[in-house]
C-alpha cells in the first residue's frame, strides 16, 4: 500500500508499534531480569529494577556442585567445542567443503557434551538439555531424510493417488494429538518401550511427518522436471539424479523445512510428557518448575527459562530469512 | 514418474503415517468402546458404547467443551484483528526498520510454549511486574482465581498466536498488485475503502486459511492451560485436552481418555471437512 504522508499519522504508527513490540517482549524481559536477582531481589514488592546481578541461579541450575577451582579440562572441552561450531559454520568457505565435515563436527559436539559431565558435576537440569538434543536431532534426520523422498515422490507423481495421500496427510496434521497419543502411551507400556529415546522420535516423526512432505513438496515443485530429465538423460538414474542434482538445488528450502521441524520437536510438551518417566525434555521438566511452594523456585524457573529460549533465539537469529519464507510460503500455497 | 517409482519413493513415510497415526487412530476408537485402565492394560474387557456415554454424562467434560469454545471465541478474532492491523502499520514503516520489529514481535510464537507461559505467568507472581502493576491502579491485590486464571490463559493465547497471522497477513500484503492500488488512489477511494475492498478481498483465502488453522490451534490448547492451572481444579480452567489428559493419566482411565478424544475429533472434523474437500478439489485440478 502507498505510504502515509501525514508526520502525525506516522508518529502514531510507530508508537502502536512500539507499544505491540512491547506486549511482545515483557513477559521475555522480565524474566530475564528475574534470573539474574537473588532471590530476596525476586520477592521483593514493589518489583526492583536495579539491583547487583549474579549468576547464582545459572550456576545452580546447571551444576550440581560448583567447583572451587576452573577444572583446566573444562578449557580444553570447551575449546573444542567452540571450533567444532565454528568449522561447521564456515565450512562452505573453506577451501576443500566437503559433506562429511558437518558429520565429523556434530560427532565431536556431542562427544564434548557427553564428556562435560565427567569433569563437572552437573544437574538433572544439563540431563534435560541432553535429552533434549538427542530427541530433537534424531526427529529431524529421520523426519528430514523419508520426507525429502516422500516429497520429491508427491512433487512429480500426477496420479490420483498422490492427491489422496497428501489430503489424508493435510486431514491427520489437523487433528488433536490427544488421539495417537493415548494408543502410544498403551502400545508403549505394553512393549514396554516407554520412556526410551526411540518411541519418542519415532512418534515424533510420525505427528510431524504430514507437515514434513507437505513443505517439502512445496519446495520440490519449484524444481524444473528439466533438470532431472537432462540428468536422466546422461544414464543418471531416479534416485541418483534426487540424490545428485535435485538436493543441492533445494537445500534452501530443506534447511528452512528442517528449521520448523527442529521447533517442533524441541517444542513438544504432551507427547513427551505422557511418553516419558525419566527422560524428560526441557518443556516437560520446566512444567514441573512452576508449582515449587520452594521461594527459590522463581528465579531457579527464570534461569530454566532462559537458559531454554537462548538455543532457540540463536537458531532464528543466523536463520530467519528461512524462516519468515516459510512461515509465508507454507501460508500462501496453502 | 511412474506409479512404482512414486511408491518406492513414499514408502518410508506412508508406512510410517499408517502405522503411527491411522493405526493409532482406529486403537484410539477401539479402546473407547473397552473397559481399560492401568490395571487390567493388558486384558481391555468389551463395553460397548459405555465410556461415551460416560463421557457425555460428565459435567466436567461439557465445562471443559464450554470452556474450550470460549477461549475460540475470544482469541480467534481478536488475534486476526490485531494481527492484520500490525501487519498494516508494519507495511507503513521504513524498510530498515520492518526487520527489527518482526523479528521483536515474532518472539512469542518462537520461544516453546511451555517456556512461554511460564514467562507470561512471572509477570503475574505476587511479586511480579504486572501483579504489582494491577495493584497499584486498581488498589486490589492480584491473586488467581477462576476469573483471573481464565483472563491469563486467554491472554497469553493471544499473545503467542498473533505474530503467525501477523506474519502471514504482512507477507499477504506485499503481494497486493500496486496497480490496483494506484487506480484505487487516483480514482479517490479512501484508505479505508482501499483496505475493505482491494487488501481484505485480495487476502480473503490467507483470511480463511489463518482463521483455520488459529480455530484448530486453539481446539488442543493445551501446554499454556496445563501450566497455569497446574491441574488444579479450582480454576475450572481445564481445556478438552487438558481434562482428557487427566482423565487418561491421572484417573488412570484410558478408555474414557480414548473415547473423549475422539468425540473432540469428530467435533474438529466438522470444521475441516469443507477445507479437505477444498484442497482435494485443487490439488486434482493443479496436477
Amino acid at each position: 500500500m502507498q505510504p502515509i504522508k501525514n508526520p502525525l499519522a506516522r508518529v502514531i504508527i510507530y508508537i502502536v508499534l512500539t507499544l505491540f513490540v512491547v506486549w511482545s517482549l515483557l513477559p521475555l524481559a522480565w524474566t530475564f531480569l528475574q534470573s539474574f536477582k537473588t532471590v530476596l531481589d525476586a520477592h521483593s514488592i514493589p518489583p526492583v529494577l536495579f539491583f547487583t546481578p549474579t549468576w547464582f541461579n545459572y550456576t545452580h541450575l546447571w551444576l550440581e556442585k560448583i567447583p572451587d577451582t576452573f577444572p583446566p579440562q573444562l578449557l580444553i572441552l570447551s575449546a573444542i567445542l567452540v571450533v567444532a561450531i565454528l568449522i561447521a559454520i564456515f565450512v562452505r568457505r573453506l577451501p576443500f567443503s566437503r559433506a562429511w565435515l558437518y558429520w565429523v563436527c556434530a560427532g565431536l559436539v556431542a562427544l564434548t557434551l557427553w564428556t562435560i559431565p565427567q569433569v563437572m558435576t552437573t544437574a538433572e537440569f544439563y540431563d534435560y538439555f541432553l535429552n533434549t538434543l538427542v530427541i530433537t536431532a534424531g526427529t529431524v534426520l529421520i523426519s528430514i531424510s523419508i520426507g525429502c523422498l516422500a516429497g520429491y515422490g508427491l512433487a512429480r507423481f500426477a496420479g490420483l493417488d498422490g492427491v489422496i495421500v497428501l489430503v489424508t496427510a493435510l486431514a491427520f496434521r489437523a487433528l488433536p494429538r490427544m488421539a495417537f497419543v493415548l494408543p502410544y502411551y498403551w502400545l508403549g507400556t505394553l512393549t514396554g518401550l516407554r520412556d526410551t529415546y526411540v518411541l519418542v522420535i519415532i512418534c515424533l516423526v510420525a505427528v510431524n511427518q504430514p507437515f514434513t512432505i507437505w513443505m517439502l513438496r512445496s519446495f520440490f515443485m519449484e524444481i524444473p522436471r528439466e533438470i532431472e530429465e537432462a540428468a536422466m538423460i546422461d544414464g543418471a538414474g531416479r534416485l541418483q539424479s534426487f540424490l545428485r542434482v535435485i538436493i543441492p538445488i533445494t537445500w534452501p528450502g530443506i534447511i528452512s523445512t528442517a528449521l520448523f521441524t527442529v521447533l517442533l520437536a524441541y517444542n513438544e510438551f504432551l507427547l513427551v510428557l505422557v511418553l516419558t518417566q525419566s527422560k524428560w525434555t526441557l518443556p516437560v521438566a520446566m512444567a514441573q518448575f512452576t508449582g515449587g511452594e520452594d521461594p527459590g523456585y522463581i528465579t531457579m524457573a527464570s534461569a530454566a527459562a532462559v537458559s531454554a529460549t537462548i538455543p532457540i533465539v540463536i537458531l532464528i537469529i543466523f536463520f530467519q530469512k528461512q524462516l519468515v519464507k516459510g512461515l509465508a510460503a507454507g501460508a500462501v500455497k496453502g | 514418474m511412474k506409479r512404482k517409482t512414486f511408491y518406492q519413493f513414499t514408502s518410508p513415510s506412508i508406512i510410517l503415517m499408517i502405522a503411527l497415526m491411522i493405526f493409532p487412530l482406529l486403537m484410539a476408537i477401539w479402546l473407547g468402546f473397552n473397559y481399560v485402565t492401568y490395571r487390567n492394560i493388558n486384558a481391555p474387557v468389551f463395553t460397548g458404547l459405555d465410556n461415551y456415554a460416560d463421557v457425555l454424562g460428565d459435567p466436567k467434560f461439557w465445562e471443559a467443551f464450554r470452556f474450550t469454545l470460549l477461549v475460540i471465541a475470544l482469541v480467534v478474532p481478536t488475534q486476526m484483528i490485531l494481527g492484520f492491523v500490525m501487519a498494516l502499520l508494519l507495511d507503513q514503516i521504513a524498510m530498515q526498520l520492518r526487520g527489527i520489529y518482526l523479528a521483536a514481535m515474532l518472539l512469542p510464537f518462537i520461544v516453546v510454549p511451555v517456556v512461554g507461559t511460564m514467562m507470561f505467568k512471572q509477570l503475574w507472581e505476587p511479586s511480579g511486574l504486572m501483579a504489582w502493576i494491577f495493584q497499584t491502579t486498581t488498589g486490589e491485590s492480584f491473586f488467581y482465581s477462576e476469573l483471573s486464571v481464565k483472563t491469563l490463559i486467554i491472554l497469553q493465547t493471544i499473545w503467542s498466536s498473533t505474530p503467525f497471522s501477523l506474519v502471514v497477513f504482512f507477507a499477504g500484503l506485499q503481494t497486493l498488485p500496486a496497480e490496483l492500488l494506484d487506480a484505487a488512489a487516483i480514482d479517490g477511494a479512501s484508505r479505508w475503502q482501499q483496505i475493505r475492498h482491494i487488501a481484505l478481498a485480495h487476502l480473503r483465502p490467507l483470511i480463511v486459511f489463518v482463521g483455520l488453522i488459529s480455530i484448530m490451534d486453539v481446539y488442543r490448547l493445551f501446554d499454556n492451560a496445563f501450566v497455569f492451572t497446574q491441574l488444579n481444579p479450582i480454576y475450572h480452567a481445564n481445556t478438552l485436552m487438558l481434562y482428557t489428559y487427566q482423565v487418561a493419566m491421572r484417573v488412570q482411565r484410558l478408555d474414557k481418555a480414548s473415547a473423549m478424544a475422539i468425540l473432540t475429533v469428530i467435533g474438529i472434523m466438522i470444521a475441516l471437512i469443507p477445507f479437505l474437500i477444498n484442497t482435494y478439489r485443487s490439488q486434482v485440478e493443479e496436477r
